[in-house]
């Protein structure tokens, strides 16, 4: 048997990926998890002094909790595995990715294990953050110093 | 079940397509007052809906830009202050499409004690100005 032949007989027996039901369960966990957020920000506007423009920090404070709670319970896993990228895509994934990995790397002590390791997964997504917001802020003042756009 | 998204999908796509009338409410003030900044309110097409608070010199308003609008909200609030303050001079004029002074000034509608409208709208008034 060839490589050729072999391919060949690797995809008769590989079962379909099953896009579409994929893509919509990713659409409909993801959808839930961003209007449960968005019922935070209108409870976090209605009972407390904030505006639409200041709501957006206690809510994905509130929304990566929820996400440390259903992580160390192991029940982010399961929505993981259900949704894909629906879970994983909004904010609650990216603290998922670093609560799991600090609970991973408990028993390394807290220093070297918890600490050393927390940030391994996002903290690629942090720096890109702040990178990129630095850059992205000094174009905008530059435009703004040339009077092409206001604040 | 597969025959069920469609009309499902249907329904929850066409749900946002029905058409409400506009609403504007304004607090208890001259009538004069409440027709012009009505009108004034009433001739916007992007707002689908706004409240008004007289009080001693200041006025407020909110108002809800409609959802595919949203993102226009800074050009809209200016505008509107532009056309509010032509037509009173005499006002300090607070304009916001925020959502958290559009629910605040619904009570504020019905507060009968001058005292307290007062209090509540300098208080909004800065809320307004926090950027973070």
């Amino acid at each position: 048997m060839n490589q050729q032949e072999y391919e060949k007989i690797e995809q008769q027996v590989t079962p379909p990926t099953p896009y579409i039901s994929n893509l919509l369960k990713a659409f409909f966990v993801g959808g839930l998890i961003c209007a449960i957020g968005h019922a935070i920000t209108y409870f976090y506007i209605i009972f407390f002094d904030f505006t639409e423009k200041t709501v957006g920090n206690p809510t994905v404070a509130t929304a990566i909790f929820i996400a440390m709670l259903l992580t160390g319970f192991g029940l982010y896993k399961k929505l993981g595995q259900f949704a894909g990228a629906g879970s994983a895509v909004p904010v609650s994934g990216f603290g998922n990715a670093v609560i799991s990995a600090a609970i991973e790397h408990r028993s390394e002590g807290f220093v070297l294990g918890v600490g050393g390791n927390m940030f391994k997964l996002a903290g690629s997504v942090i720096l890109f953050g702040v990178a990129s917001a630095f850059v992205v802020s000094l174009i905008k003042l530059i435009l703004v110093t040339m009077g092409v756009i206001e604040w | 079940m597969k025959k069920l998204v469609f009309p499902l999908f249907l329904s929850i796509f066409l749900f946002g397509c029905n058409e409400e009338e506009k609403t504007i409410e304004v607090n208890n003030a001259s009538g004069e007052e409440v027709e012009e900044v009505t009108t004034v309110i009433e001739n916007k097409d992007e707002i689908y809906s706004g409240r008004a608070i007289f009080v001693e010199d200041q006025l407020l308003v909110a108002v809800q830009a409609k959802p595919w609008l949203d993102y226009k909200k800074t050009k809209i609030e200016k505008d509107l202050k532009e056309q509010l303050n032509e037509r009173f001079p005499n006002y300090e004029i607070t304009v916001s499409a925020d959502y958290k002074l559009y629910w605040e000034a619904q009570k504020l509608l019905t507060e009968e004690a001058t005292e307290k409208v007062k209090e509540k709208v300098e208080k909004l008034k800065k809320l307004s100005k926090e950027e973070t």
